[in-house]
């Protein structure tokens, strides 16, 4: 199994420095335009994946086995396998130069910069008049985080329990709930919550509301995995001890868990809702209502003195709330 | 009729480790059983298979006539409830004040629902203050439990154990990590309760001189077998080298 990741590995590894050295790194050299996706080209990338597995086949040298721990033969196969990490490594950051349009004459060309000094300039002079407009906004944005979070919180709290190992891994039945809870959890977790934002702007119509829905989603997801990793971290004796009371399942989660968890809980809430802020701007971009919102608004219409209040007073939120949290989960150790 | 019968007990846990290989002994109602053996060799599983903490892989318990070598739910819970068990480490919810620490004690009997409220009634509160009388600790009731030194914590456990009014109660190492005094303490109270409240007593040792001041039989372990069964005078030099090894010293706690 472990020999198959790796030669899987190999061949993806070396398909894709083969192609960007034959479609962007060569054709950028010679100054001209990709050419067109042939069967020429396709069996190139082919043919450079074959060569580039088949030394890790031969010598028992490759990133791949490097990658799936097999052993890899000491001597000249150790100079392969840094010799073919470099090359990879190499062609990746070229190719990436080039996909990625690095440009330092346009970076430091006069024209743009002076286009830069323009937007700085507004920043560095804001325009207070709009700060009823951006306070507001601002509050909005910190409710949302805030309802996010307390809407999150008694869910999380809920899921975590049959999301850890230590609770469920009494029965089959048990252990298979978890395995597919923390797979929902951990899927929900991957979707970013710009990607909810969008799905329950359309759903609920854009505004603070679509926002909170969006962070609940992911703060349930994120909580509820931390939540749950500190139940998995508790000290058994207390559980041992209230079981042998005759205390219920239940019983035993309340009196033996949950006194062990609650501080640890409250410490990632708190952490969590300082992160909820930060994405209630981002999210307000997408239609989550807000400062976010705001900003977007006065950014297209390129009225960058407005922004510049925008960017400051969520710059102050973010940094308040950053030490505040942090003051809080460290008197609560 | 014995109020504990353990026979051909056998405990092999999931990684393959065989603890237990076949004990069998009885207990009499009021005696005051310790069991010795070196780390590792059974002591703890044995005592967790007698409340079920352990579900065993082989033999039969009975207690007070009845099978409950695989008793689950409702039964295993009744079962649990007359057997107290305090522990090395005393495993008290450290935040939580004395007295409810007493007060988990009587979880077993009482309605999970009302329990999980908070709902204590005034008359558990009451015997939780005189438990905790009892051990000589009840003015530290409202204090939390985890600012208790040591040989302190032992006796709110105690206490716990009081409050489900055991037939039986099992100690595990109850003095292993307290100062020689304490343990002395700590083992006067386990003593008293064996005899003023008639409650049998099933108590993991290390120390040989606290066997033979409070045990009234003893049995040994070693490698998960029963190789003594006998009084605690009747463990001799010879004894002691077959049961900790060539190499170990009696030490004295006095």
């Amino acid at each position: 199994m472990k020999k198959l990741i790796s030669i899987v590995i190999d061949v993806l590894l070396g398909a894709t420095v083969v192609a960007l050295v034959e479609r962007v790194i060569v054709p950028s050299l010679m100054d001209v335009k990709p050419w067109a996706f042939s069967s020429l080209s396709m069996s190139i990338i082919i043919g450079g994946a074959v060569v580039w597995a088949s030394i890790g086949l031969l010598r028992g040298a490759s990133l791949g086995r490097l990658y799936t721990g097999l052993d890899i033969p000491e001597g000249a196969s150790r100079t392969i396998v840094s010799h073919l990490g470099w090359i990879a490594l190499t062609t990746c950051i070229i190719g990436g130069w080039i996909i990625t349009d690095i440009s330092p004459v346009e970076f430091l060309s006069g024209e743009g910069l002076q286009g830069a000094g323009r937007i700085f300039g507004a920043l560095l002079t804001p325009e207070f008049d709009v700060i009823g407009a951006a306070l507001s906004a601002m509050v909005v944005t910190i409710f949302t985080a805030f309802m996010a979070t307390v809407v999150a919180v008694p869910l999380s709290f809920v899921l975590s329990f049959p999301a850890a190992r230590n609770v469920m891994a009494t029965s089959p039945m048990g252990k298979t709930i978890y395995v597919v809870l923390r797979a929902i959890l951990n899927i929900m977790r991957s979707m970013e919550p710009i990607i909810w934002a969008i799905i329950f702007s359309v759903w609920v119509g854009i505004g603070p509301f679509a926002g909170m829905l969006a962070l609940v989603i992911h703060t349930v997801a994120s909580l509820t995995k931390q939540y749950s990793e500190q139940i998995e971290d508790v000290n058994d004796g207390p559980i041992e001890a209230i079981s042998a009371t005759g205390a219920n399942r239940f019983q035993v989660i309340w009196f033996a868990i949950v006194p062990q968890c609650v501080i640890p809980f409250l410490s990632f809430t708190i952490y969590r809702w300082d992160i909820n802020v930060r994405m209630a701007t981002i999210i307000g971009f997408v239609g989550g209502g807000g400062i976010g919102t705001l900003l977007t608004q006065y950014q297209g219409l390129a009225r960058y003195h407005e922004v510049g209040t925008l960017v400051i007073l969520i710059t102050a939120v973010v940094w308040t709330l950053d030490v505040i949290s942090a003051r809080v989960r460290e008197a609560l150790r | 009729m014995p109020l504990l019968s353990v026979r051909d007990l056998t405990h092999t846990y999931p990684n393959g480790f065989q603890a237990l290989k076949g004990i069998s002994f009885d207990v009499e109602a009021g005696e005051f059983l310790v069991i010795i053996g070196l780390s590792g060799s059974g002591k703890s599983t044995l005592l967790r298979c007698i409340n079920r903490l352990i579900e065993p892989t082989g033999g039969t318990i009975t207690f007070d006539g009845a099978d409950v070598t695989h008793i689950t739910s409702d039964a295993l819970r009744k079962h649990r409830a007359q057997i107290g068990m305090i522990f090395q480490h005393f495993n008290l919810i450290p935040r939580h004040s004395v007295i409810n620490n007493a007060m988990y004690g009587a979880l077993g009997s009482m309605p999970a629902f009302s329990s999980i409220l908070g709902r204590f009634a005034t008359d558990i509160r009451t015997r939780a203050i005189e438990a905790l009388r009892i051990v000589g600790i009840a003015e530290k009731s409202d204090v939390r439990a985890d600012t208790l030194s040591g040989g302190q914590q032992q006796r709110v456990a105690i206490a716990r154990a009081l409050m489900q009014t055991p037939r039986m109660l099992l100690a595990d190492e109850p003095v292993a990590s307290l100062d020689p005094s304490t343990s002395h303490s700590v083992m006067s109270y386990l003593d008293k309760i064996n005899n003023e409240m008639d409650t049998t007593v099933i108590c993991n040792l290390h120390f040989l001189s606290l066997v033979r001041q409070y045990a009234t039989r003893v049995i040994a372990l070693k490698n998960g077998e029963l190789v003594f069964n006998g009084s605690p005078h009747d463990i001799t030099e010879q004894w002691f080298t077959a049961i900790y090894g060539e190499d170990a010293v009696e030490v004295e706690i006095r």
